[in-house]
């Protein structure tokens, strides 16, 4: 009997949280994570489960010699980053981001693509 | 029933209002995620709840009777890196011919501390102390005992997310553990006439995360509903190594297959229990939880630890 009395007050918060927010996981990449892509993107697109806080959300794309080929700062709308990217020869690249989610939650994360190969 | 719902009011209220600080989350450790396990813990600290648990399985009697377990467990951070659990379980047992057993266990509860958390290696150590309290349960249907019993308790975790390129398929991959000293109060049981053994508890658990494997290595655009789950094989041992005069020295345990689905704001597991051997129960059993995370379901109030958060603004995230 104490346990079920516990869980119905537990559910009574649990339904209380109507706004909540969570953390945000990489719903998708594009191009896609470990994917090969005929030509070179122009951008990069990362979608997330939860909207982000710009100012503290970043991206960065390698090449395979550690070179930086993205074109800096992202542009950030609700859960969605993109970053630009500079025109990509045929090789392996790692993406690394790391997020906020408006509810202070961070996550991060890294995968590659390929280009031509 | 109406004589403790207040106390549980008054004392869901107290969590809901106590805690403002500002702090992160449950068991991410860099990109990994190591979900709350059934049968063993998970290698963090965390504001978290199971509610319930409910496990079927036939015990190892001869002729066997029904077990039916249901549980509630609540983790709280206290500072970042320090939190406590308390768990709760409920136990029925029936015998062949009709006879019910059934009452609480003793109330268990675990101090832990966060030793490791390295992102970079996908690595998680937790220390703790979990006790038994005596007298908190049903001593009078021996489904609790009149001495408490204490454990220290190393649990960790690590992710595969290391392994080379040409093993990236290995890299969802993730184990966890835990080993703990369980030291009675008492050495001797006089109700029964029995020494009561210092044990050693410890188990594991083997798990693929199809979410790191979407995330982390390919996109293998499945439906959302398997990019959720998290395959696991749990381990669950208990081994008498002291004060267990003219008993056997056997290990007892399960293992459990099954699988866990990670959604936002909670998870759902679902496990068969395979005894080791015929000392462990007849047939095989079922263990099912829902496991809700409060960090992110109220992540200003309950979902932070009571002391130590900073209330500044997050920091920059750099590479």
């Amino acid at each position: 009997m104490r346990i079920l009395t516990f869980a119905i007050s537990a559910l009574l918060i649990v339904t209380a949280a109507a706004t909540a927010e969570a953390h945000a996981f990489l719903d998708h990449a594009e191009p896609r994570v470990g994917s090969t892509v005929p030509t070179a993107p122009r951008e990069l697109v990362l979608s997330y489960t939860q909207n982000l806080e710009p100012a503290f959300s970043s991206v960065e794309v390698k090449d395979a010699n550690g070179a930086r080929v993205d074109l800096g700062k992202p542009s950030i709308s609700a859960g969605v980053m993109r970053v630009g990217l500079k025109p990509l020869p045929p090789g392996t690249y790692r993406v690394r981001w790391q997020v906020l989610s408006v509810d202070t939650h961070t996550t991060e994360g890294s995968f590659t693509f390929r280009v031509g190969q | 029933m109406s004589r403790y719902m207040p106390l549980s009011f008054a004392l869901a209220s107290f969590i809901a209002l106590a805690s403002t600080s500002d702090a992160l989350a449950h068991c991410f450790v860099g990109a990994r995620f190591f979900p709350a396990t059934l049968a063993t813990d998970d290698p963090c600290v965390a504001d978290e709840m199971s509610l319930p648990t409910v496990s079927w399985s036939k015990t190892a009697d001869m002729p066997p009777a029904s077990e039916w377990d249901i549980s509630v467990d609540l983790s709280k951070r206290i500072t970042e890196n320090f939190g406590v659990s308390i768990g709760q379980n409920w136990t029925q047992i029936r015998q062949p011919d009709g006879t019910l057993t059934s009452g609480f266990q003793n109330l268990e509860t675990a101090f832990q501390y966060q030793v490791v958390k390295d992102r970079s290696q996908e690595l998680a150590v937790l220390a703790g102390l979990v006790v038994d309290w005596g007298h908190t349960g049903s001593t009078g249907s021996g489904l609790a005992t009149t001495y408490s019993q204490v454990t220290p308790t190393l649990y960790f975790g690590k992710g595969f997310g290391e392994l080379p390129e040409s093993l990236s398929w290995a890299r969802p991959f993730a184990l966890t553990g835990q080993v703990g000293y369980q030291i009675p109060t008492n050495s001797f049981d006089f109700t029964q006439s029995v020494f009561i053994p210092q044990q050693l508890v410890y188990g594991a658990s083997l798990q693929y995360s199809m979410p790191y494997l979407k995330s982390e290595v390919i996109d293998l655009q499945l439906p959302d509903f398997f990019n959720h789950l998290i395959p696991i094989v749990e381990l669950t041992l208990t081994t008498p190594v002291a004060n267990n005069f003219g008993n056997p020295y056997t290990t007892t345990g399960t293992v459990n297959p099954g699988v866990i689905w990670v959604g936002s704001y909670f998870q759902i597991g679902l496990e068969a229990m395979i005894p080791i051997n015929r000392e462990s129960g007849s047939g095989v059993g079922v263990i099912g939880q829902l496991h809700l995370y409060l960090d992110d379901m109220f992540p200003t109030t309950v979902g932070q630890p009571l002391f130590g958060g900073s209330s500044a603004a997050p920091r920059k995230l750099t590479f």
